[in-house]
């Protein structure tokens, strides 16, 4: 099993280093200067100059790309002086040279362009925020979701099952954005004093002399609106497999022994019919992370997919550079996860 | 409906009950299990009205001012002072050695006086004793100290040090002197040797990178200075969650007064960042905003009439305050006939830069695509509300199809015969304007195409001359309009400065140059306007119009007032 891992892992590297090198090329030839888009309308050479240098652009490319990769690498060559320290936070591993040590540490992400603020910190602040948004909207979208499938299913034919079929067609065809703006006009404006809700706003609030205060009520339309499409789509899976669970001999067996609807619906019938409702939520659950940054834009939602958009517009590399790296280390993990566990439960793959 | 329908109705609708009454359901549970997913339903919608109470009432007593800044703040260290909002916010926590008064006058702020030396290289300034920095933990027994001439020596300096890669190093970095440019005479007297004379430098300080901080904690924080700002302003910072929320609180201790009352009046200032402005529009209307200034083109018809007067509906619900604007928007024509993509186009021919000038109708185009808010630019470049601005003195274009057509003509493009098609360039914030340019060029026969750019790269292709026509707009960074007139000046040309037309004019060089040596405002203002005339008759640019600021705030709100630099001033305001 062990070496099976590694062999992943080394694979996962490969595909991170593949991410740094496509994005690194693809922003070097992008018609826009960074340090540019870091002065205001009115500039001169030597301030440009400047930047420029502090911004490490002045190097040329190849050295760009050896410096970056070296900050990103968790093992980096190094300077043993005190700025350096402080700057990566490195295990040393050994000394090469007079003032140099090959060392451990995290990936050094660089400070965003744009606000001089370290990426690991912009990544610290909204991924949570994002991961709250995209996993509530789930949970959300799945108990309403498989509720609304079980009655529909079981009331087939019924008032209920046409509304929520109804619904649930106005769900998949509502893009996101569209659907966001309304949500938030509807019960963030127009009903708001029977709601209580604000239009936008993050989870965070602060009042000026009571300190810092959670908001989880900016949650709701931006969970409901991000819920929408993926609760459409759970409703209709549910209910078609829910309808042939329903009909198989196996249900007709265990009402025939006497067992209670309740027993017959919820024990029976509901386990199996769950199956393809599981997989399409598993994999909605990978595009909501991605496929927030509408709502995250339109209700003022600080999160993940805002700040990398905001970005990009800016030619702050950095930041963007940090983000999809997270992405795609996420993605990595899962897949070694998911191969891991197949190796787990079908041990044929492991022999290959 | 007819009879017979009704009648069908009716029966269809009793068979229904009838099936259901024959047939009971085909699971005996099937209403519970309902029931029980109602009841869990009904728990959530609970939870939701629960969770929606938890209420975020701010103490009534204290008076919070709410503002949004939508397109967020990247840094409060002054040095970066790039962009209104930073601005802004550095304008509430920083004092610098003067400020500008409503009238875009420099008045004494830190600096209570000072005087300029008779070859206008050495401005002293005589700094007020009673100034304090904001209480910090870097500071001794953590309390703020006072502000001394030293201080302005490390903060100008800092400015112009290449390793803080301040964007506002151009402020200095070709007028002050190379050996000692800033001195410390004792602790109440400031000294600044300028290497050639520069009458706008009054007014040039007035702005944020100008600011005085303290040395004990920019040094500390260094970079993150950005987020743990200490100056003497107003306001002192209290808390920044980035993209979400930001607190300012009321600064006990500042140095100015109203009359004999201390100044802030306001307790505190909390700012909010919903990039989505409509979203901010509605949030002012739900009074959870008190002021609001960025009407965007998406509901500008739905808040102003076309003449640019507030909609019925929202009379009397806020105020709503217009003035000008030192912001020009202008569309950009590269003119050097050395460089290939002008040599090649008909840009080199003065002739067809002033007939695109003569078709442009700009008085529908504020109308109906600004609402009216904007001057249509019948001027110079530079804009109404600019110190020393005269429309009588400068003449600029008129709408004129026919002169357009005339000009054509003697070109040897009779109705833009054999005239090959421009491209003019723009992002999509600007799209409609300039397809309304579009349209007017093709009604005297100039074809164009019009190509949407992401920002970054429209920016990067005007500043490398990589484009021939395009949009551009000048706001001004101080109230000089020297400021305006540096775009045409050939040594500022691309890269070196902003003169992204690659004007270039010996006469225009000369005045500009002699601008410099004239301390006397009116015949300063006459030169200005001699080059305004000199570029306009040139025509490197199409000067669409000067624009104006719309603010609007609550009725309970008094105190503000708006200038002409957009420069957002609390001090004063107070909520009622």
């Amino acid at each position: 099993m062990f070496p099976y891992i590694l062999n992943k892992s080394f694979y996962g590297l490969l595909v991170m280093l593949g991410i740094v090198v496509v994005v690194f090329f693809l922003f070097n030839i992008l018609p826009a200067d960074p340090a540019r888009m870091t002065m205001g309308q009115r500039s001169d050479v030597q301030s440009l100059e400047a930047v420029r240098k502090e911004l490490g652009l002045d190097k040329p490319m190849p050295v760009q790309f050896a410096l970056f990769l070296n900050d990103v690498s968790p093992i980096g060559l190094h300077g043993t002086d005190s700025v350096s320290r402080a700057k990566y936070h490195y295990q040393q591993l050994f000394k090469v040279g007079k003032d140099e040590a090959i060392v451990l540490k995290w990936p050094y992400l660089r400070r965003s362009y744009q606000t001089k603020k370290e990426v690991s910190e912009i990544l610290r602040e909204t991924i949570p925020n994002t991961l709250i948004l995209a996993v509530t909207a789930m949970v959300f979208a799945s108990v309403i979701g498989i509720a609304l499938g079980v009655v529909s299913a079981i009331k087939k034919d019924s008032w209920i099952d046409k509304a929520s079929i109804g619904f649930s067609i106005i769900g998949i065809s509502a893009p996101s954005f569209f659907a966001g703006i309304i949500i938030a006009w509807l019960f963030g404006f127009v009903l708001s004093d029977y709601t209580g809700l604000n239009m936008s706003g993050s989870l965070h609030n602060y009042d000026p002399f009571k300190g810092e205060v959670l908001t989880l009520k900016n949650l709701w339309l931006p969970m409901i609106t991000l819920g929408l499409r993926p609760l459409a789509i759970i409703v209709q899976l549910t209910r078609s497999s829910m309808l042939d669970v329903l009909a198989m001999d196996y249900i007709r067996t265990a009402r025939a022994k006497g067992l209670s609807n309740y027993s017959v619906v919820l024990k029976h019938a509901l386990r199996n019919a769950l199956n393809p409702v599981v997989t399409a939520i598993s994999g909605w659950f990978a595009s909501l992370i991605a496929g927030s940054f509408f709502i995250e834009y339109i209700f003022g939602y600080n999160g993940l997919g805002k700040a990398t958009v905001d970005a990009l517009g800016l030619a702050d590399f950095p930041v963007v550079m940090g983000s999809i790296l997270f992405c795609g280390f996420i993605f990595v993990v899962l897949n070694i996860l998911v191969d891991v566990l197949y190796g787990v439960l079908d041990p044929r793959v492991r022999v290959r | 409906m007819s009879d017979k329908q009704n009648v069908r109705i009716v029966i269809e609708h009793k068979c229904e009950q009838l099936t259901n009454v024959n047939h009971p359901p085909t699971f005996k549970g099937g209403p519970e299990i309902a029931d029980k997913k109602f009841l869990s339903f009904l728990f959530l919608l609970t939870l939701f009205g629960l969770l929606s109470c938890s209420s975020d009432k701010e103490n009534s007593s204290k008076k919070v001012f709410n503002i949004n800044l939508d397109q967020g703040v990247t840094s409060l260290d002054p040095a970066f002072a790039r962009n209104n909002n930073n601005i802004w916010c550095d304008n509430m926590l920083f004092n610098g050695l003067l400020q500008l008064s409503d009238s875009l006058k420099a008045v004494p702020s830190i600096a209570q006086s000072f005087n300029l030396s008779n070859d206008g290289l050495i401005y002293t300034f005589h700094l007020r004793n009673d100034v304090y920095f904001h209480d910090n933990e870097h500071f001794a027994n953590g309390k703020g100290r006072k502000v001394v001439a030293a201080d302005f020596v490390y903060s100008f300096n800092r400015i112009i040090d290449p390793k803080v890669a301040s964007s506002g190093s151009w402020i200095f970095n070709d007028k002050v002197s190379e050996k000692v440019p800033f001195e410390a005479l004792n602790d109440s007297t400031f000294r600044v040797n300028l290497k050639k004379p520069f009458p706008a430098f009054p007014s040039l300080l007035t702005g944020q990178y100008c600011v005085v901080v303290p040395h004990e904690v920019a040094e500390f924080y260094g970079k993150d200075f950005r987020n743990h700002p200490v100056g003497t302003g107003p306001f002192k910072f209290k808390y920044w969650k980035e993209g979400e929320i930001m607190v300012f609180l009321k600064n006990e201790k500042y140095f100015e007064k109203d009359g004999n009352t201390q100044l802030p009046f306001l307790d505190a200032v909390k700012i909010t960042f919903i990039a989505d402005k409509q979203t901010a529009f509605m949030e002012f209307i739900k009074h959870n905003l008190d002021f609001f200034n960025n009407i965007d083109g998406s509901y500008r018809d739905d808040i102003l009439t076309k003449s640019g007067k507030l909609q019925e509906k929202y009379r009397g619900k806020f105020v709503l305050l217009k003035g000008p604007y030192l912001n020009t928007e202008y569309i950009g024509m590269l003119v050097d006939s050395n460089m290939a993509i002008v040599k090649n186009s008909p840009f080199k021919d003065k002739r067809f830069r002033q007939a695109i000038n003569y078709a442009i109708d700009r008085n529908q185009m504020v109308k109906y695509l600004r609402n009216s808010i904007g001057t249509p630019a019948y001027q110079g470049f530079i804009p109404k509300g600019m110190p020393g601005f005269d429309e009588k003195k400068v003449t600029g274009y008129s709408f004129n199809p026919e002169k357009s057509k005339q000009l054509l003509a003697q070109m040897g493009y009779p109705n833009g015969k054999d005239l090959p098609e421009i491209t003019l360039h723009t992002t999509t914030t600007y799209r409609d304007l300039i397809e309304f340019v579009q349209g007017q060029l093709s009604d005297v026969g100039i074809k164009t195409k019009v190509e949407v750019q992401p920002g970054a790269s429209l920016r990067e292709m005007i500043s490398k001359n990589g484009i021939n026509f395009f949009r551009g707009s000048w706001s001004a960074d101080f109230p000089d309009a020297e400021n305006y007139l540096s775009v045409f000046y050939s040594k500022n040309y691309v890269p070196i400065g902003p003169n992204y037309t690659n004007f270039k004019n010996k006469k225009f060089d000369e005045l500009f140059e002699k601008s410099y040596y004239e301390t006397n405002d009116s015949i300063r203002f006459d030169l200005y306007h001699q080059m305004d005339n000199l570029v306009m008759k040139e025509a490197p640019v199409v000067v669409l119009f000067y624009d104006q600021l719309v603010n609007m705030y609550q009725n309970n709100i008094t105190g503000y007032h708006i200038n002409a630099l957009n420069l957002l001033n609390l001090k004063r305001v107070q909520k009622n």
